[in-house]
């Protein structure tokens, strides 16, 4: 079972789509976040899983690029967080609906 | 042996997912993140990335979530403040349920590459040694854009959580 | 290019037409144009017409010959060609001769008639365009080129009924009469097509279709023989489609004269003449057209018996007048028919033309009871109108006598007695009603006496006096052998003459002195009720003879009103609900599935990023298909 490339695709796949589904069905912005950085870490173990199968580093030099760039996407998600919270005093993500059309033309 | 570890860590990283999505507090679904995030360097470990294996015990679960979790009660969450989630369920068992052909094809693309072993490797592959090689020679600018980039996330995060001025 | 001169004869008064019809517009709309100018147009396109025809007519005496004249090729569809093309053999330069002859004469009565009118220029566009068409009825050289001036009469007509167009009434009158000829019109079309389809091989003139019929079994030329007399039925108005003609007397008295007594009412019988190559074939279709004709004079006759209208009697005595034509031509008699058209049209034009000189003098009266005493108010009218009614009623020498006659004649010598027994019966009612006429309006005593007299101008007298002269003479072009004279008509129309007459001469002599005591008869009984009448204490009128055996509201309650009720019916009930539905509906859906796509761009990520999935999902489902 550990040999085979396939399961830690099918691993990855999974998580991935636990991932995507968080998003799509919680309305709470943190749990939002916490499923794009699921998504992330499944994208990290393909690279990872397909740099061993071929015997190359260079994934897992990618693998730990993605992790930076995470951290940096963390601090500002987060602060934006904060700075909305303020604002409208909800975690809803649906709320945050300024951008659309609908409401630009009623402001 | 190797495959009851890998079972065993798939069990947890999977589980932990699913916690996620599933708790309605945002304190357990952190929780149940990094029991995932753990399990996950765990196979990373696996499959000869020490490093990396490291790396995410560090720096994803012991920062990012930290980081998260330290919003989380810095905001000071009570129970009435959470939104309402009526059709969670549904939607997870109608997304499952979308999600399963873009998952077949993903995993048939992937059955069709050729057998090769994936146990650990040895000497030369995935130590700090070979991974510092590999980063200092063929990634140096990634790596210093990296730096660039973490500082402009620094500068972003104070900026945005500064006081308002009371200006209106 | 001397043929061109047929085309001439139709052609100048669509031209003149044209031309009043551009100068009435002008002077409504810019500058106003003097009567005389319209009057010089007007008249002058009969006159033209007839100089025209009178010489083809002296041309086809010398040299025993038809005429014919293609103008251009008019459609040219698959196999069939139409060519406009113009025929005149003896039958149609006889009509156009009494057409333009008699038009013309009511051309300058109308002149005074209609003289303070404001349409004065109108009236006579309309008057110049029916004339045209008229023409073109009896000089076209194939069926399509006739029914072309047969719709070119019935649209004129309305327009002419319909001229008085402020009152309603009017309009409802020429619309009747329009619709009625429609439903002739439908059998006329049915006719043509189905000559076309089955005898219109080598062309679609007279002379080929005569050819090409021939060879058709007896079923389908019954067929097309009863088809095409449906529409004379319609223009002719015989039973059943008579209903228009009585309502068409509100037109003005001119176009009374002209259309339903002189011209449009004898293209049918003209039709059928025309056609006597398929009628003579179908000799049971004669027959009935025979009774028709025959009830369709007894049925007049008996409801002008009680009319009050002036005009209205006269109406019902064309009715009864064009059966007399249709027993002939349904015998096979057709020189005999055409005959009696030619004397039909002097007197009853003159009578129409003396009816409205009465109208006029009494200031627009037109009930008898109210007339009276007119002989010595207007003297030359009286003498005039005698001499028309003398000549209705078949007294000899004038001309409907001998026409008559020969009508009555043929009845009898073909051994069909009920309908020469139907003639007779209506000989002596036409007698009746007719003197009855003239013994109120001229005799009676019921007028007030102080009543002024408006004047009448000499030109509506001068054309009396000539159709009076016309009257008298008219008769003697078909003098019958046995009187000892040459039956003129008879030979000209030789083609269309009926030759097998069985009876001897001392049956001749002795139906005829039958004819001349029915008349006397009826002249007798109407003398002893009306001769010096006094109306001061008459009931007023009714009775079913007055209300015309209630025939119009037996129409209107089984046609007329089914046909509306039918009419409302679909535009309500499957217009509005079923088709609206269907139609609106259609676009109504599009319209919403357009706010169901709207409502898709509604600002919610999760909502978008779940629309990104099924379109994965979708994709993915595909390839998985394809790739395997």
């Amino acid at each position: 079972m550990a040999d085979s490339l396939l399961s830690y695709i099918a691993l990855a796949m999974i998580l991935f789509s636990i991932g995507f589904l968080g998003i799509i069905s919680r309305k709470n912005i943190f749990i939002v976040y916490m499923s794009i950085e699921l998504m992330f870490n499944a994208v990290n173990l393909i690279f990872i899983a397909l740099g061993r199968y071929n015997e190359s580093m260079q994934p897992q030099v990618i693998a730990l690029i993605i992790i930076a760039i995470a951290a940096a996407e963390a601090a500002v998600f987060l602060s934006l967080i904060v700075v909305l919270y303020r604002r409208k005093k909800s975690l809803n993500s649906d709320i945050f609906t300024v951008l659309s059309q609908k409401d630009a033309a009623h402001e | 042996m190797v495959d009851i570890v890998f079972l065993v860590l798939a069990f947890f990283a999977v589980g932990g997912g699913l916690g996620m999505i599933l708790f309605a507090q945002p304190m357990y679904s952190a929780m149940s993140l990094i029991v995932c995030l753990i399990a996950l360097g765990g196979v990373f470990a696996l499959l000869s990335a020490p490093f990396l294996f490291m790396v995410q015990i560090i720096l994803y679960a012991g920062a990012i979530v930290t980081l998260l979790l330290f919003i989380v009660m810095f905001l000071n969450i009570k129970k009435e403040d959470l939104p309402d989630e009526p059709n969670k369920i549904i939607t997870i068992v109608a997304g499952a349920v979308l999600l399963i052909p873009f998952n077949i094809m993903i995993l048939k693309a992937f059955s069709t590459f050729p057998e090769k072993s994936m146990y650990i490797l040895g000497d030369g592959f995935g130590a700090i040694n070979d991974f510092g090689i590999e980063l200092f020679r063929g990634w140096l600018v990634p790596f210093e854009l990296i730096s660039m980039l973490l500082l402009a996330a620094l500068v972003g995060a104070v900026v945005y959580a500064r006081k308002e001025k009371p200006n209106g | 290019m001397s043929n061109f001169l047929l085309a001439f004869i139709v052609l100048v008064p669509f031209v003149s037409a044209t031309i009043l019809g551009i100068m009435y517009l002008y002077s409504i709309k810019i500058s106003k144009v003097p009567n005389f100018v319209f009057t010089l147009f007007g008249l002058s396109a009969p006159i033209i017409s007839f100089a025209v025809g009178f010489s083809f007519f002296l041309k086809m005496i010398v040299n025993d010959e038809i005429i014919l004249y293609k103008a251009y090729r008019w459609l040219s569809v698959d196999a069939y060609d139409i060519d406009m093309g113009f025929m005149a053999d003896q039958l149609s330069i006889f009509m156009v001769l009494f057409i333009t002859f008699v038009g013309g004469l009511i051309h300058i009565y109308a002149t005074g008639y209609m003289k303070d009118d404001e349409g004065y220029g109108k009236f006579f566009f309309y008057f110049n365009l029916f004339l045209g068409s008229m023409l073109l009825l009896v000089l076209a050289d194939s069926p399509i080129i006739m029914f072309i001036g047969w719709e070119g009469v019935g649209v004129c007509s309305y327009f002419l009924i319909s001229y008085y167009y402020e009152d309603s009434e009017n309009v409802k009158a020429g619309n009747k009469a329009f619709i009625a000829n429609r439903v002739g019109d439908l059998g006329f079309i049915i006719a043509m097509v189905t000559m076309f389809y089955y005898a219109g091989a080598n062309g679609l003139d007279y002379i080929n279709l005569e050819a090409g019929l021939v060879n058709l079994p007896i079923d389908l030329l019954t067929f097309i023989g009863l088809a095409l007399f449906v529409g004379a039925i319609g223009k002719s108005a015989q039973i059943p489609l008579y209903v228009w003609l009585p309502d068409a007397m509100a037109g003005p008295t001119p176009v009374s004269a002209l259309i339903h007594a002189a011209t449009m009412v004898t293209a049918g019988v003209y039709m059928v003449a025309r056609f006597h190559f398929l009628y003579d074939m179908i000799p049971n279709v004669g027959l009935f057209i025979a009774y028709i004709g025959a009830f369709s004079a007894l049925f007049a006759a008996i409801i002008a018996t009680k009319q009050t209208d002036i005009k209205k009697i006269l109406a019902y005595s064309t009715m009864s007048q064009l059966g007399y034509m249709f027993i002939a031509v349904g015998l096979g008699a057709y020189s005999v028919g055409i005959f009696h058209v030619f004397t039909h049209a002097f007197f009853k034009a003159l009578l129409f033309m003396g009816a409205g000189a009465v109208i006029v003098a009494l200031h627009h009266e037109q009930n008898i009871f109210k007339m009276g005493g007119m002989k010595d108010k207007t003297p030359l009218v009286f003498y005039t109108m005698l001499i028309a009614t003398l000549a209705i009623t078949g007294i000899p020498p004038f001309a409907g006598f001998f026409s008559k006659d020969e009508i009555l004649l043929t009845a009898f010598s073909s051994e069909h007695y009920l309908l020469w027994g139907i003639g007779v019966v209506t000989a002596i009612l036409t007698a009746y009603y007719m003197f009855r006429m003239i013994f109120i309006v001229f005799f009676g005593q019921n007028y007030k006496k102080e009543r002024t007299i408006h004047f009448v101008p000499n030109s509506m007298l001068m054309p009396l006096v000539v159709l009076a002269i016309g009257a008298v003479l008219a008769g003697f072009i078909g003098i019958p052998e046995v009187l000892g004279g040459h039956n003129l008509v008879g030979e000209w129309l030789s083609n269309w003459h009926l030759d097998s007459l069985h009876v001897t001469h001392k049956t001749e002599i002795l139906l005829m002195g039958g004819n001349i005591l029915a008349a006397f008869i009826g002249i007798f009984i109407a003398y002893k009720k009306f001769y010096m009448y006094d109306m001061k204490d008459v009931a007023e009128p009714q009775g079913i003879i007055w209300n015309k055996f209630y025939i119009d509201e037996i129409y209107d309650r089984f046609i007329i009103q089914r046909t509306k009720a039918l009419s409302i019916f679909i535009s309500y009930k499957i217009d509005v609900n079923i088709i609206d539905k269907i139609v609106m509906g259609l676009s109504n859906s599009f319209i919403k599935s357009g706010h169901f796509v709207a409502r898709m761009q509604n600002a919610n990520t999760r909502f978008y990023a779940f629309t990104m999935l099924l379109g994965i999902s979708v994709i993915s489902t595909y390839l998985i298909i394809v790739m395997r």
